[in-house]
Parts: structure tokens; C-alpha cells; sequence
């Protein structure tokens, strides 16, 4: 392509556009972005493991999460279902995590077990420091894949969800 | 055919129709329609001569919308059910209400349920407006799809109809947008979850969905900057989008010549209607004629009728009964409203809105990839280039018995789906016959 004035201009409203769309999307962006420290995170103490039994699963509302004790392993299982984010509840009567939307179920450690979920819970960063059990929102974790049963058992009793 | 005489003389015509040759009508109504004022305002007097309706709808921003002449066809109910012409009402329907609402609404999640409440027993015909806003809403929706329905089965997305096609897809996205964004803005529990079931969809798409679905939502989860979005989505950028698009697709439905009209042989046949001119009328030559035109001017019968008011008439009568109807629905069913949004308690079960029902019914059947990706993008794109792909010109439906009967199977599927997912299921996304519990909230 010769280089003339024509060309030239051509060329250079081309290539401003370009950029002006660039400052424009990345405008957009750091305007729309959500803002750092928004949702629930942070680092919240649940206190010593001994207060959470055997079998249990105890709600952090601080926290928006589950904190389970799966045969003395503990779990913070994010309550948001994997699949399409319904709040999933403890169920005492068997034991497990039933999720009421559409019926996927989990185990005590967040394992899938049935129902449209493609994973097992999300978990949340959880150590134990000074015998007290730390939980980190802010490092979430992708559930277990699908065939995990490393703490599945047979449900306690009957189900909530569906009575099934 | 254009006379160049009256071309040349453009000065008789408006000689002709200067008010000062009319006689003076009596009557101080009458007397106020010659005053220079009125004038002004209204630069034609209303003529009943074919001149007279030709300078009135060019000289009026508002009946400029429409063509001075169409063709007679466009006149039957059957032509296009007034579809598109109905959308337009509801949508004109719901900004009106709209704008009502936006008076004693604040998209706070501290104030916005509560003002709902102050709506339906502090505000005169608050209710009332809520219900007809939200059900003229779920009735767009409804309307759009037919409407898309009827041009496909028409073959009305033909050449040279294909990017007016694609302008209405674009029509139907916006309007699931508009009916979704609005959705959460009550901050009950209905509206909570089935926006938090509708935007957990679009994290399934690959690599984007996250960051996609925390730009909409503004976050991690629903809340604040969620409902402010959605608010500013609803009564600001949507709109806008809207107009925009509206606009387009108007113009190009007179630039493309109304729907097609089949020939005895199937064929596809154009017409130029916004130009469309009888033998022996008497019109000036306005501007550049396009290649259309001529196929106008070279028809011998005049099958054109006025506008003004053989059209426009049956619109008002149409735009009418679309309010009289909505206005039924407001006054008969209330719009609901459950209690405040609650993140810690799932309602069982929670559905996105019907329009996304079916999806989330596919969901609970598919891979998420398949039913929450593939299917519906796929589906979306091969709708919205369809006219590019689609090279069978012919319109007629014995000419098409593929491209209708593809189109048929994926909309029986498409609807069968969503009065499963709507009607027949329960807790836990279990078979329940709708007989036995209604889980369906509108």
C-alpha cells in the first residue's frame, strides 16, 4: 500500500478508533468490575474443634458457610450449591447436604452423591492454628469431582428434600 | 406514475393547501385551528383528498412513522396478527408504568421491599400499576417469541429481510434482559433466588463465566451492588438499547416493504411500498428513487390504501384492546410479592423465571456445558443467522418442509421443557403433577 495523505488518514482513524474502543473497554471494566472486598471475606475463628461433634455440621452465618466434621476431619463447605447456587441445608435426619432446588445431595465432607451438581461443595481455606480453627473466605476451593467417596456412609435417616 | 410537471411546479401544491383558500369553518374549535399558533404546530390542515393525507403524514413526525400509502394485505388481522405492532404497545405500555413506579422505588436492599409494600397500601392505583407492569412484562415476552414465530413460519427473514431478522433477535435478547433485570427488583424471596438460579446459568459458560457473572451481580453473591445494577440495566441501558433497535427495525420493515406476499408460483416478490404510487396519481418527485421504485411505478393497479386511516385505525382499535387486556389482568390477578429476600433461606425449589425455566430444566437432564452453553448459544446463533444459511428463496411452507419442520420439532422441545420445568416439578426438582401443588410463581 503506497503511503499517501489518504492512506495515511485512513490508517490513523482506524487506528485510533481502535484505540479509543480499548480505553473505552477498559474504562468500562475498572468502572463495572465488583470492588475489592465486596461479598463476605476475610478471616473469621471458629474456636477450638472439639466444639464441633462427630457427624455434625454446624452453619457460620459470618461466613455464609457450613463447617462440618466428616470422622474428625473438619470441612467449611461454602453453602452455595454448585450448581446453580441455591443456599443447600444440613439435613439431621440423614445426615447429609440436600440441596432444595434441584435435588442434588452431598455428604457430610461436601462429596457429591446425586443430582444435577457437576461437583461436590466448594470449600473455603481452613487450618487449625493454636487449636483454633481459622477459616479463610477468601481462598475458595473447587469441590471434589464427581465418584470422590472418601467419607461417603448410608444416610442417618430419611431425607428432607423430596422425602425421597 | 410522477408527473414532472407537478415537479417542476412544486409551488401549486402549496398554494393549494394554503389555509387561507379553505372557507373558515364556525365555531370557536374551528376558529383556533387557523390561529398561526396552531399553524405552526400543525403545518397541514386536515385534507380528506389524497394530497391533503400525503402532506399530513410528511409533515408529522408521529404519523411519519408509518408510510402515506400500504399495501391493502397489510390491512388483514391474519397478515401478522398485529404482533409486532402489540409488542410495541407493551413495551410503550411499560415504560409508561414504569416510570410510575420509578417515583416510589429505591434500589436499595434496605428500602426496596419496603417500598413495595408502600406501594400496594400507600399509593393510590400503586397496585395497580405493579400488576399491569409486571404482567404487560411477562406478556412481551410472550408476544416477542410469537412474533418471531409467525416471520419464521412466514418466511418473512428472506432476503432482503435477513439484518431485520437479526435487529429482532437482538429485540428478543433485550427484552429477556429487560424482563430479568426487573425481576429482582422487588427484593422478595421469589425475585432473590430466581435471579440467583438465573445468573448461576451463566457461570457455566468456559473461562468467561466467572468473571461474566460477577460483572452482572457485582460480586460474589446478591446484594447492593446486584440490585443497583439490575436497576440502572432496567431503567437506563436497556431502554436506550431498545429505542435504538426499535427504531432500526421499524424503518427497515417499511424500507423492506412490509412482510412478503406470496405469488401464485411461491415465489418471493418485493415491493417498495413507502413508494408505492397508483396510475393516475399526481405526486412529486421527493427525492432519489431507489430500485424498488420502479417495480412501484410499473405496477397497473393501484392496491394501496392510505394510512391515514385505514391503518392506523385499526392500530389504535388494536393498541386498545392491548390495554384494555392488561389492564384486566392487573385489576384480576395481583403481581406477587413473598416475603423479603432471605440468602439463608431457599425456597423449595427455586426457578428462574419461566422464559428461563426450560433451561433449567435441561440442566437437571445435561452436562451444564451441553444444557447451559451449547444448547441455548447454538440455538440462539443458528436462529439469529438463519437468513444467511438458509438459501431456499421461496417462502411458501410446501417449499420449505425441512426448515419448518426442524424449526417446529426445536420449538415443541423448547416449550414442552419449559411446562415441565414450570409446572411439574417440585421440592428437590422431583415430578409433581400440577394438579397436586402449583409451584408456579409469575
Amino acid at each position: 500500500m503506497a503511503l499517501t495523505r489518504r492512506n495515511l488518514l485512513r490508517t490513523g482513524w482506524k487506528f485510533g478508533g481502535g484505540l479509543l474502543a480499548i480505553a473505552a473497554g477498559w474504562t468500562s471494566w475498572e468502572m463495572l468490575r465488583p470492588l475489592t472486598g465486596s461479598g463476605v471475606k476475610g478471616i473469621i475463628k471458629l474456636g477450638s474443634p472439639s466444639k464441633f461433634k462427630v457427624g455434625t455440621a454446624t452453619f457460620v452465618n459470618q461466613g455464609r458457610l457450613w463447617l462440618s466434621n466428616a470422622d474428625g476431619q473438619y470441612f467449611a463447605l461454602s453453602q452455595k450449591c454448585p450448581h446453580l447456587g441455591c443456599r443447600v441445608p444440613f439435613c439431621e435426619s440423614s445426615g447429609r447436604f440436600e440441596c432444595p432446588c434441584h435435588g442434588s445431595v452431598f455428604d457430610i465432607a461436601g462429596e457429591w452423591i446425586s443430582g444435577p451438581a457437576p461437583r461436590g461443595m466448594d470449600q473455603l481455606s481452613l487450618t487449625i492454628e493454636d487449636d483454633v480453627l481459622v477459616v479463610d473466605t477468601s481462598k475458595l476451593i473447587s469441590g471434589p469431582d464427581h465418584g470422590a467417596a472418601d467419607f461417603l456412609t448410608d444416610p442417618k435417616g430419611p431425607a428432607c428434600v423430596g422425602n425421597g | 406514475m410522477v408527473s414532472n410537471q407537478d415537479a417542476e411546479s412544486g409551488e401549486h401544491l402549496r398554494d393549494g393547501l394554503e389555509p387561507d383558500t379553505y372557507p373558515v369553518p364556525e365555531g370557536p374549535w374551528q376558529r383556533m385551528k387557523h390561529t398561526e399558533i396552531w399553524r405552526s404546530v400543525f403545518r397541514h390542515p386536515q385534507l380528506d383528498t389524497p394530497r391533503g393525507r400525503a402532506l399530513q403524514g410528511f409533515s408529522n413526525v408521529f404519523l411519519h412513522i408509518y408510510p402515506v400509502k400500504v399495501p391493502k394485505r397489510v390491512l388483514r388481522l391474519r397478515y401478522s396478527w398485529r404482533l409486532g405492532y402489540i409488542a410495541t404497545v407493551l413495551f410503550t405500555i411499560l415504560v409508561v408504568t414504569g416510570i410510575y413506579l420509578m417515583f416510589f422505588y429505591t434500589p436499595s436492599v434496605n428500602a426496596a421491599y419496603g417500598d413495595m409494600l408502600q406501594l400496594r397500601t400507600g399509593v393510590g392505583f400503586g397496585q395497580l400499576v405493579r400488576n399491569v407492569h409486571r404482567w404487560s412484562a411477562h406478556l412481551l415476552v410472550l408476544v416477542v417469541v410469537f412474533h418471531l414465530v409467525r416471520v419464521f413460519f412466514a418466511g418473512a427473514y428472506k432476503s432482503p429481510r435477513q439484518f431485520n431478522w437479526v435487529i429482532g433477535m437482538a429485540l428478543l435478547t433485550i427484552t429477556l434482559g429487560f424482563s430479568f433485570t426487573g425481576y429482582l427488583l422487588p427484593w422478595d424471596q421469589l425475585s432473590y433466588w430466581a435471579v440467583t438460579v438465573g445468573t448461576n446459568l451463566i457461570s457455566y459458560v468456559p473461562v468467561l463465566g466467572g468473571v461474566l457473572t460477577d460483572l452482572l451481580i457485582g460480586g460474589t453473591q446478591i446484594g447492593q451492588p446486584t440490585l443497583l445494577r439490575f436497576y440502572t440495566l432496567h431503567v437506563a441501558v436497556l431502554p436506550l438499547a431498545v429505542a435504538l433497535m426499535l427504531m432500526i427495525h421499524i424503518w427497515r420493515v417499511r424500507k423492506d416493504g412490509f412482510a412478503v406476499r406470496r405469488s401464485s408460483a411461491g415465489a418471493f416478490e418485493e415491493e417498495a411500498t413507502a413508494l408505492a404510487i397508483g396510475v393516475g396519481d399526481r405526486v412529486r418527485l421527493l427525492g432519489v428513487v431507489d430500485r424498488e421504485s420502479v417495480t412501484a411505478e410499473e405496477r397497473l393497479a393501484d392496491d394501496t390504501v392510505f394510512a391515514w386511516p385505514h391503518l392506523i385505525v385499526r392500530h389504535v382499535v388494536v393498541g386498545l384492546g392491548t390495554i384494555a387486556m392488561v389492564l384486566a389482568l392487573g385489576v384480576a390477578f395481583a403481581a406477587p410479592l413473598r416475603g423479603i429476600a432471605n440468602p439463608n433461606i431457599t425456597p423449595e425449589p427455586a426457578k428462574a423465571p419461566w422464559y428461563f425455566v426450560g433451561l433449567q430444566e435441561l440442566l437437571s437432564h445435561f452436562d451444564p456445558l451441553v444444557a447451559g452453553i451449547f444448547v441455548p448459544a447454538g440455538a440462539l446463533l443458528t436462529l439469529t443467522f438463519l437468513p444467511y444459511f438458509d438459501r431456499n428463496p421461496l417462502t411458501e411452507s410446501k417449499y420449505r418442509r425441512v426448515a419448518i419442520s426442524i424449526f417446529t420439532i426445536i420449538l415443541v422441545i423448547g416449550v414442552a421443557l419449559t411446562v415441565i420445568g414450570a409446572l411439574f416439578r417440585g421440592p428437590g426438582w422431583k415430578f409433581i403433577l400440577p394438579w397436586q401443588h402449583w409451584y408456579l410463581e409469575m
